[in-house]
């Protein structure tokens, strides 16, 4: 199967447009977290309702894919911990036995940022939503790979993000503070082509970096590398640019 | 008239299966065809002061072992007594294609937020998270993580977090991974846990039952929470009972709400059949999402008739295990993959709906089937599983079995 990317957009506190991601991939450095994007392109009714991670997800959705078009692709959207700031506040309401608040626990599912974002953009195309832990961004992108494959989709849109992790947790989190969103609009058949292959390698170690692997593929995407290498769990992820497709 | 099926074989190979109906197939057929209300508990814990009755596992559940502590949850308990169901199948299949080429996908929507909430009623009275507690019971992720180091296998894993679709649409997405030749054997269910987030949650939205849930009653009033897991292996034998075809959609109307003109619900439906190639008179029973909310079961039924017209022989069984969320669709994948298995010559046996009988004039009538039903089934045998979830999403399962 030729996968190409046909657009991509990425936002990070700090980090504007194309031209902002061509700087900060010459010297890359973790998203600062800070105030979520713009999202005037919302109605004020919609805006209320979404959370940082849902103005970042909806924000970059909204910048790759600014056409009609955006009602009528499948989707797949991937967070390692989803709206995780309104779950904490819903812990904290349990914890001292206050009222919950029926809104906020509508939009505290995982998916709640897709559900947004159909709403929205009145997009009514199968959408998953999807979580693996380190692996959101890699995980995601297989499930992109599998809404491709299914039969009518010529085109997928492939949101991945994560909102600041709240401090109560702070301590237990392994990785980055968060407060990012990238957006691959991925085509069968215009763009520019990309394969993603998996070995097994026992001895790949994941590389320790301080932004995550979805703005790692960014960075990777700006430069002239010709290959990115992601390892998690024993196994080696390797994308290609220009590469035409192999048997699988 | 059927035309050849554009999909390679998916079949689903193995099953385990735990809810409060039973730890085992051979526990739950039984409880399952006989419309068994008797197994849900009153609990007053998870709605503090409000006494509800839940779909609780009251088995004891297997210990998750010490080398996995952080992922020591019950949630990822409930996997681990579906799991031990089919880790022969798992075992033989890695040891056939090797443990990268197995996969894992499961749907949970509350993960293991149970051990959350203790973690925070400590912290609010001590001023500190119990030490005990781990990121990853909470995380969805940390369910697909148990089960690959616990199958020890290397596939692609993730979690499926779409609300109540996300158990079905994991079958979907195993089927995929298979097609795509990125797996040669997925595991892929969905679990999901009782806990006060829901309990209290679809509490506030007014969308709990007083008793047990009475699903397209005009005396319904809500959903019956439930509890357990349903897993798979996914494979490409052409033998066995297989996913034939499957229809997602979203609603893009309400983040609680289903679409009231029934839009999505409907094209998922049509979507599962024209991908299994089949007719809607090919379905021999319809698994309804049948929630028991008068929203729910107001667009379903019109959905539903819309779709297959009268006569169809339909139930839900949450009135036997409540309504188990990110875990639904698989477990009610798993009860029609009981009743294709469990077939008796061309005739095969359906769980009954159980409810008041008290028909609503606003809803489409449905055929809701009676205890001792028993529906013909000649070959190829199919039957739908329908699962509708916050967000709007949508998804319906066909199952089929062409062996006599």
């Amino acid at each position: 199967m030729r996968v190409a990317v046909q657009r991509w957009a990425a936002w990070a506190n700090g980090v504007e447009g194309e031209s902002g991601w061509r700087v900060w991939a010459r010297r890359p450095e973790a998203p600062i977290p800070g105030d979520p994007p713009d999202v005037s392109f919302l109605p004020a009714l919609q805006r209320r309702r979404c959370d940082a991670l849902a103005r970042a997800m909806l924000y970059v959705a909204h910048e790759c894919c600014p056409d009609e078009s955006i009602a009528s692709l499948p989707t797949v959207f991937a967070s390692r911990h989803g709206p995780i700031a309104t779950t904490v506040t819903l812990l904290h309401d349990l914890a001292e036995q206050r009222p919950v608040s029926p809104t906020r626990f509508s939009h505290s599912v995982h998916n709640t940022p897709a559900g947004l974002f159909s709403i929205w953009s009145g997009n009514r195309q199968p959408s998953t939503s999807v979580s693996a832990r380190q692996e959101s961004f890699v995980q995601g992108y297989v499930e992109a790979l599998c809404t491709l494959h299914r039969r009518a989709a010529r085109r997928v849109l492939f949101v991945t993000g994560d909102e600041p992790i709240p401090e109560e947790l702070a301590a237990l989190h392994d990785e980055g503070a968060g407060g990012y969103a990238v957006a691959l609009l991925l085509s069968r058949d215009e763009g520019d082509a990309i394969r993603l292959a998996r070995r097994p390698d026992e001895a790949g170690q994941p590389v320790s970096r301080a932004w995550p692997d979805a703005l790692e593929f960014v960075r990777w995407w700006l430069s002239d590398e010709p290959t990115l290498a992601i390892a998690h769990g024993g196994i080696r992820w390797t994308w290609e640019r220009g590469a035409e497709p192999s048997a699988s | 008239m059927t035309r050849s099926a554009p999909h390679p074989p998916c079949a689903l190979a193995e099953l385990g299966v735990v809810t409060a109906l039973g730890v085992s197939i051979e526990e739950t057929w039984p409880r399952l065809v006989a419309g068994d209300q008797s197994r849900f508990v009153e609990r007053d814990d998870l709605s503090p002061g409000v006494v509800r009755r839940f779909g609780a596992v009251v088995a004891d559940l297997p210990a998750v072992p010490a080398s996995l502590r952080h992922l020591a949850c019950r949630n990822n308990e409930l996997a681990l007594a579906a799991y031990q169901q089919i880790a022969g199948g798992v075992d033989a299949a890695r040891r056939r294609f090797g443990d990268h080429r197995i996969g894992v996908v499961v749907g949970t929507s509350t993960s293991g937020i149970a051990s959350a909430e203790r973690a925070f009623r400590e912290r609010a009275q001590t001023g500190r998270l119990s030490a005990d507690f781990d990121l990853a019971q909470m995380e969805h992720g940390g369910l697909p993580e148990f089960l690959t180091l616990l199958a020890g296998v290397r596939g692609p894993h993730y979690a499926i977090a779409t609300a109540c679709s996300a158990g079905a649409k994991a079958l979907v997405s195993a089927r995929a991974l298979l097609e795509l030749d990125l797996c040669d054997a997925v595991i892929a269910g969905g679990v999901d846990s009782l806990c006060q987030l829901t309990a209290r949650g679809f509490g506030a939205l007014q969308s709990i039952a007083t008793g047990i849930t009475n699903p397209m009653s005009r005396n319904r009033d809500g959903l019956t929470l439930g509890e357990g897991a349903a897993l798979f292996l996914v494979t490409r034998d052409g033998d066995g009972i297989q996913l034939l075809g499957a229809g997602e959609s979203s609603d893009a109307h309400h983040m609680s709400a289903p679409d009231p003109a029934g839009g999505g619900a409907e094209s998922c439906m049509r979507a599962a059949l024209a991908d299994a190639r089949l007719a809607p008179e090919a379905i021999a029973y319809l698994n309804l999402h049948g929630t028991g909310t008068p929203q729910n079961d107001a667009v379903e039924s019109k959905a539903v008739e819309r779709v297959f017209g009268h006569g169809l022989a339909c139930s839900s069984t949450k009135p036997l295990v409540g309504h188990l969320l990110g875990a639904s669709g698989a477990v009610e994948a798993a009860f029609c993959w009981m009743l294709l298995a469990r077939r008796d010559g061309d005739a095969m046996a359906v769980p009954p709906h159980r409810w008041d009988g008290a028909t609503d004039p606003e809803l489409a009538a449905l055929e809701l089937a009676k205890p001792g039903t028993r529906v013909a089934a000649p070959l190829p045998v199919a039957v739908m599983s329908t699962s509708f979830g916050f967000g709007g999403s949508n998804c319906a399962l066909v199952l089929g079995d062409a062996r006599p």
